[in-house]
């Protein structure tokens, strides 16, 4: 009887895990104090624009205004070489393309808040960014400006 | 016993370790280097809801990212970008669908060395109740309602009033004129 209990059990674990109940749950979550760049997700993990280095700092600030005003999410590239998605900064929601976080473009801020890791990615909620030190990463220095078209060629 | 639990493990790890949702994908390639095509079922989530439980009406009404609960292992999948190739996310796409069960088709990003996992290029959404394919290119769309003033030439990008006045403010590197000025007579 017992037997027939854990292998009833068993049948509905994994039916529930099929269905995706258990692991829908939210995940707990950690407060944490992170200093990075806010960058542009999309162009750093797909590579589309090139390699991870070029897509940060000061040469692909045009781009990344064009993808977080385009509604790409932002993520903070933090000093410990890891991606946060940010999902909220200081009560605002508007992850989709909202102010915020397009004002914050290519910065490196210090961000105080909650730290979520699910399913392999971490999830931030910024409570409050603590310094704004502008952008900081002169990477136009080293490969101009990505993408090359970014900035328009000046009229003759 | 140890059959019950070897039986538990091989049911457990089934659904998570499916890994491949090629099967059936008529996703376009992007040539991107870790691409693979997915479609899958899901349900239709608000992103900060999803993680932290925080959930106000409708997803947030266009202000949130729109993620996918993934059907086949309960697996949240963050779509960064939809269809069209012009710097465009995929929230506006799939907010009609809040809430709802539906099937996907695209692009899926497994790239651990930068930490991408589970991220997805939504190309076209159905309801899983019978609606039709929807291509996931409708952002421009919403983008020339919101802006009526910011019609002219050119991709939205060169007429968005706020990327505008940002540059206008800091320049194209982020950096102010001066250093704008300066590079763009070396680039040019």
């Amino acid at each position: 009887m017992q037997l027939i209990r854990i292998a009833a059990g068993v049948c509905a674990l994994a039916g529930a895990m099929a269905a995706g109940a258990p692991l829908a749950a939210q995940a707990a979550g950690e407060r944490i104090r992170i200093t990075g760049e806010i960058i542009d997700t999309w162009c750093y993990f797909s590579g589309v624009m090139g390699g991870p280095e070029a897509v940060v700092g000061s040469a692909h600030h045009t781009c990344a205004l064009w993808c977080s005003a385009g509604g790409i999410p932002v993520g903070l590239l933090g000093e410990d070489g890891e991606v946060y998605m940010v999902l909220k900064i200081e009560g605002d929601d508007a992850s989709a393309g909202g102010d915020t976080q397009l004002r914050l473009a290519s910065h490196e801020i210090t961000a105080d808040g909650m730290l979520y890791r699910r399913d392999g990615l971490n999830y931030l909620v910024v409570a409050e960014v603590v310094a704004d030190a502008g952008i900081v990463n002169h990477s136009h220095d080293d490969f101009g400006v990505t993408p090359g078209f970014a900035i328009p060629e000046p009229a003759e | 016993m140890r059959r019950l639990v070897m039986l538990a493990a091989l049911l457990a790890a089934g659904p998570l370790g499916a890994q491949d949702f090629s099967a059936g994908s008529e996703a376009r390639s992007w040539n991107l280097y870790a691409e693979q095509p997915a479609r899958f079922e899901a349900r239709v989530v608000d992103m900060l809801c999803a993680v932290t439980g925080d959930c106000p009406e409708n997803c947030g009404a266009g202000r949130r990212q729109i993620g996918l609960l993934r059907a086949a292992d309960g697996v949240l999948v963050y779509p960064n970008k939809n269809a069209q190739p012009i710097f465009t996310g995929a929230a506006v796409d799939l907010l009609p669908f809040c809430g709802a069960d539906v099937e996907v088709d695209g692009l899926m990003l497994d790239d651990p060395d930068i930490g991408a996992r589970n991220i997805y290029l939504v190309q076209r959404v159905r309801r899983l109740d019978g609606g039709e394919w929807v291509n996931a290119q409708s952002w421009t769309e919403d983008w020339a309602a919101r802006n009526p003033d910011a019609d002219g030439e050119g991709p939205w990008f060169r007429r968005d009033p706020r990327v505008g006045a940002l540059i206008e403010k800091d320049g194209y590197l982020g950096l102010g004129p001066e250093v704008d000025a300066a590079f763009i007579e070396d680039w040019f």
